[in-house]
């Protein structure tokens, strides 16, 4: 298996955090193959009770993608809050499969959906929810990048404060808004 | 929405959210003025503000996971009391942890109180749980220690398994002296008992250390106190395992997952750094574990307080706990150090051993007692005894304690010494304390410097050449300065080994003061170089500086004092300057190149300049006046081979946008491309014009683009628009990955170029991630200037926005007039509407616009498409591929969808050099 480099990711990360967006995008699959990786390894695992914990998880692959002696912990908000946007990506793509396989009735049941595939609604949920929110970034980008970093993310709000730039107080007005809006959104389609 | 409406809602939303609800009618009815719409809207968002309740509260993945947690099959009715399990009775349930629900309960056997460990029956079909289960047993049962609690029985009965230990009528750490886990109030303990607490324990893990057990999972929940005599018990090696057992090929997995399993279901507050990284652990993670309890007993606070696990598990990484005389006054400073060392972060500088921490520990017991001891007795001579121990010197302390005679042996007389009796330490302590804070900020300071050190890794490996300042009072002269800049771009670029920002990054700082900082983040450079230039008459006065900008310091400067006919020499003697601070080492060659200037002709030179400047957006018209001072740059300088290069880029935009006759653009940017390389074989740019010339028009030819475009890097390995070009051409076969890799390094080189910016949405797009699109688009647009692109829209209309699609739409039109791709754009917003008619129309308009060149047969193609007309979308893609009309293609663009499995179009993208 093709591992990648603490270096490489802690250079980017460094670079991106100082500024230089190009990084980002080489961060980003990067990232995202360990995320995906760890996900599918914590879905796979059959203890059912276990509690899968976003943070867990992204903070694992924050210690195995990144040289942490090199890290001041402003880079490491930036590195979660790139890992909630893939993280959102990990868990819809998920919730699609699995809104899929209930849908093709007793089609092959995917293997990592112990943990996940609670229910098919709770799964149309989150897609649901995803599109409100693709919906909401186009009219308000930073508010929908709020939900993002805390739903998906996991992230507190000084953390996403930090990963967006502003001040917590206005990460918790935009929550608010943010959360009132996606809610009549979700509410109006049903 | 327009923005400024959205806005208007977000401040009287939370302006009402603040109001009471007498209140809020009247205050919007007031704000609102009339304005119903705005109105409901507002309300809309109240009242689903009131409804939402926890409503995405919960992170997504622990919602999943609570789902799990809420299932009944996980909830254990609880045993009654009076059950019997095997030949225990209950008599009262006493707690539940992690591992099961706790009772206490008679064993009629042996007539005596257990506590009875249940695990819940679902808990036991997971054979990992079991597993750990019965770990925790064995372990435990192995051990054979005063602080370490028995157990009786490991059993299983009617499928049920469980678990009888020792009864200690007792309170664990936690619910004693920390309460509920807020750990701030807790109860305030007396020193000597917390030293008494920590020793207890540390007896206990050197026990079980020389056993080969770990128990892993130390925390004051597990350490409980006996009532009656104040014994330290140590409970629930559940996590324990037999360090030498641990040796097998799946050890590294095992430990990881294990982690997990920690970090998920218990409190990461506890965890060793080691622990923190999936590591293996071993006898010093308990050493940790005591660590932090230690501190927690004296501080009344954790050493690694955040809100969230996640930054929990941070700080135990990468912060330093706080000291604890911050929160303890009187800490001695020996207690200090021993929690220091049991806290290092690097276990190889800790305790090893549980034993050596707890030989520090007895030993601060008992000297601490033989101080309190002399303070007790030698009271009238307590000024000569602070002295004395003021010097930090426990010889001096011992040998006055055995000076006055004092019993030095029986620690446990002095048992309840009270709090009082450590005061007498603070001054040494505050003393200590002060100059530890020192010799820590000399520390932080070095590791910082060796941290910028590594940052800096001793060179500078990108640079910007900003523009140098015009000087001379005259406007007019800035071709001069400016034309020395580029000269030094363009120069500098040819050197391996070191990367040029590109011009139109660099140059957006024209005439700008910023700081050199913020400028050298914005463009990714650790270098600068400045300049100024001034002249009068024949006289010409260059300065020029390379700077350091992650230090501010200079690394070199010079000045030129020449005639203004020495013009070029200068320019080369910086740029071989520049490559010597660089230590570059260049050959031969290489340093002559670094000489060389595309023209020297500098009024052809400020044309061309000119001309770049209006190729920053596509438009038919930039596009146009880019081609026009092309051309006056050639009348200038009839071998400008830059020159032809930029006109063959300008026509490949607008033949590819369908802006003049797809056959036109494609005959003029070969020919142009073709002059610039036969002026000069190894003008970089000139290749790239090539390079993308062939994977402009279909059919494309990509071997020999990639060749084309490989070479133009290898002559100039900062040439951003190299890697540009070789992006989308990856794009186009659909290698998406590695098309934005390289469009990637072209946003390195030029970082604030929007062109390249929004083609970096492109793979985005095309993979369908539209969100990062968007999110890309939108940063180009910012860099500006803003250009709505087909892009743009797609994004738009994928996400079902066609209001706001269409509104970008009509602003757009209103600057270009007639833009084929806007006509295209809002007809493929139609047919995604489902408004057939308008999007027939559409087809008819881009009909007329296109004439019998069929320039836009490709857009009508795809409205086609979008409308399900497989035969007619077929048809007219191949209708403009036969008039060689095809420009921008991309074959995993999701208009093809309901082609795709079409033979036809597979056969199709044969015939254009695309493997379907």
């Amino acid at each position: 298996m093709a591992t990648t480099s603490p270096h490489k990711v802690t250079e980017l990360l460094l670079d991106w955090s100082n500024g230089n967006q190009a990084a980002l995008d080489r961060l980003m699959p990067l990232v995202d193959r360990e995320l995906h990786r760890l996900a599918h390894h914590y879905m796979r695992r059959e203890n059912a009770g276990h509690t899968l914990q976003t943070t867990a998880l992204v903070n694992e692959a924050y210690l195995r993608l990144v040289d942490q002696k090199r890290m001041h912990w402003k880079n490491r908000a930036h590195f979660f809050a790139l890992s909630a946007q893939l993280m959102r990506r990990i868990l819809v793509d998920h919730a699609r499969k699995c809104k899929y396989a209930k849908r093709g009735g007793d089609a092959q049941r995917i293997s990592f959906d112990e943990v996940m595939a609670v229910s098919s609604e709770r799964g149309a949920d989150l897609i649901a929810l995803d599109d409100a929110l693709e919906k909401l970034a186009v009219i308000d980008l930073r508010k929908s990048r709020v939900v993002e970093l805390r739903f998906f993310g996991g992230l507190s709000v000084e953390e996403t404060a930090e990963a967006l730039s502003v001040s917590p107080l206005t990460v918790k007005r935009d929550w608010k808004m943010a959360k009132a809006w996606l809610y009549n959104s979700l509410s109006n389609e049903t | 929405m327009k923005p400024e409406r959205w806005q208007k809602i977000d401040e009287l939303f939370h302006a009402a959210v603040e109001r009471n609800d007498g209140e809020r009618a009247a205050f919007l009815n007031d704000a609102c003025a009339g304005d119903e719409s705005l109105r409901k809207q507002v309300e809309a968002l109240l009242a689903g503000h009131e409804q939402a309740g926890s409503f995405i509260e919960s992170p997504a993945m622990e919602v999943e996971a609570r789902g799990v947690a809420a299932d009944p099959e996980n909830k254990e009715a609880e045993l009654a009391n009076g059950e019997t399990v095997s030949h225990y009775r209950i008599i009262s349930p006493l707690g539940s942890g992690g591992m099961g629900d706790v009772y206490l309960a008679q064993d009629t056997v042996l007539s005596r109180q257990v506590a009875l460990k249940l695990l819940p029956e679902n808990f036991t079909r997971d054979r990992e749980r079991l597993h750990r289960f019965q770990q925790e047993a064995r372990a435990a049962s192995a051990l054979n220690h005063p602080n370490i609690i028995t157990i009786y029985e490991i059993g299983l009965v009617e499928g049920r398994h469980f678990i009888a230990i020792e009864f200690i009528d007792g309170q664990t750490l936690r619910q004693n002296f920390f309460g509920d886990g807020s750990h701030t109030s807790g109860k305030q303990l007396r020193l000597r008992d917390v030293l008494d607490i920590a020793i207890q324990t540390a007896d206990a893990l050197a026990a079980a250390h020389e056993a080969g057990i770990v128990h892993r999972d130390i925390k004051p929940e597990n350490i409980m106190v006996r009532r009656r005599d104040g014994y330290v018990k140590v409970l629930d090696f559940g996590l324990a395992k037999l360090a030498e057992g641990a040796v097998d090929s799946e050890a590294p997995t095992r430990a990881q997952v294990k982690t997990s399993v920690g970090v998920v279901m218990g409190t990461v507050t506890y965890m060793s750094p080691e622990q923190a990284r999936g590591e293996p652990v071993d006898a010093r993670t308990d050493v940790w574990s005591l660590g932090v309890v230690l501190y927690e007993l004296v501080a009344g606070c954790v050493p690694f307080k955040r809100s969230t696990q996640s930054e929990v598990i941070a700080s135990i990484l990468e912060r330093e706990p706080p000291p604890l005389a911050r929160y303890a006054s009187e800490v001695p400073p020996e207690l200090e150090r021993i929690v220091i060392k049991a806290l290092t972060k690097d276990r190889e500088a800790r305790y090893q051993t549980a034993k050596d921490l707890l030989v520090d520990l007895r030993r601060l017991r008992q000297r601490l007692d033989v101080e309190a001891e002399i303070e007790r007795t030698a009271e009238p001579e307590k000024g000569r005894e602070e002295k004395a121990v003021a010097t930090g010197n426990e010889q001096t302390a011992a040998v006055t304690a055995q000076a006055a005679g004092v019993a030095t042996k029986d620690t446990a007389v002095t048992h309840s010494a009270s709090p009082a009796k450590w005061i007498t330490l603070n001054k040494r302590g505050a003393l200590i304390l002060i100059s530890g804070l020192v010799v820590a900020s000399v520390v932080a300071y070095f590791a910082y410097s060796r941290y910028a050190a590594g940052i800096k890794a001793g060179t500078i490996r990108r640079v910007a050449v900003l523009p140098f300042a015009n000087k001379s009072g005259n406007p007019d002269m800035d071709y001069l300065s400016d034309g020395i800049s580029e000269s030094l771009i363009n120069s500098l670029s040819q050197l391996p080994g070191v990367t040029v920002i590109a011009r139109n990054s660099s140059f957006t700082y024209k005439g700008k003061e910023a700081d050199a900082q913020e400028v050298a983040n914005a463009l990714g450079v650790e270098g600068l170089l400045t300049g100024r230039v001034t002249q009068s008459g024949d006289n010409l006065l260059i300065s020029v500086e390379l700077m350091d900008a992650r230090d501010k310091t200079q690394v070199w400067g010079q000045q030129y004092n020449r005639k203004s006919s020495d013009l070029l020499a200068v320019q080369a003697e910086i740029s071989q300057e520049i490559a010597d601070r660089l230590r570059l080492k260049l050959t031969g060659a290489e340093r002559q190149q670094l000489g060389k200037l595309p023209t020297e002709n500098l009024k052809a030179f400020q044309y061309y300049m000119q001309g770049r400047g209006y190729a920053h957006r596509r438009t038919r018209e930039d596009s146009l006046a880019s081609i026009r001072y092309c051309e006056k740059a050639i009348e200038e300088d009839r071998n400008y081979a830059l020159a032809y290069a930029g006109l063959a880029d300008a026509y490949i935009t607008l033949g590819s946008r369908s802006y003049i006759a797809p056959q036109e653009g494609r005959r003029k940017a070969e020919e142009a491309a073709h002059k610039a390389l036969a002026l000069d074989e190894n003008l970089a740019e000139a290749h790239a014009a090539l390079g993308s010339f062939y994977v402009t028009f279909a059919p494309y030819n990509f071997l020999l683009s990639d060749r084309e475009l490989r070479r133009a890097i290898e002559l100039s390995p900062s040439l951003a628009m190299a890697y540009q070009f070789l992006g989308v051409s990856l794009a186009r076969r659909g290698r998406l990955d590695e098309g934005l890799e390289e469009l990637l390094k072209a946003r390195e080189l030029d970082p604030l170029s929007s062109i390249i910016a929004r083609s970096t949405g492109l793979p985005y797009y095309l993979k369908r991630d539209y969100g990062r699109a968007l999110e890309l688009l939108r940063q180009a647009n910012e860099l500006g200037p803003a250009f709505t692109t087909v892009w743009e829209i797609g994004v738009y209309t994928h996400n079902r926005l066609f209001d706001e699609a269409l509104a970008e739409l009509e602003k757009a039109k209103q600057e270009r007039k007639d833009d084929p791709l806007l006509i295209f754009s809002t007809g493929m917003v139609y047919a995604a509407q489902g408004k057939r008619a308008e999007a027939l129309q559409i087809i008819k308009e881009l009909e007329g616009v296109s004439g019998a060149s069929l320039s836009q047969a490709q857009y009508v193609a795809k409205i086609y498409a979008a409308l399900n007309e497989r035969e007619l979308a077929l048809t007219w893609m191949e209708r403009s591929l036969a008039a060689g009309a095809i420009g921008a293609f991309f074959k995993d663009e999701q208009v093809w969808d309901p082609i795709r499995s079409d033979r036809r179009f597979g056969d199709l993208l044969r015939r254009m050099g695309v493997t379907p």
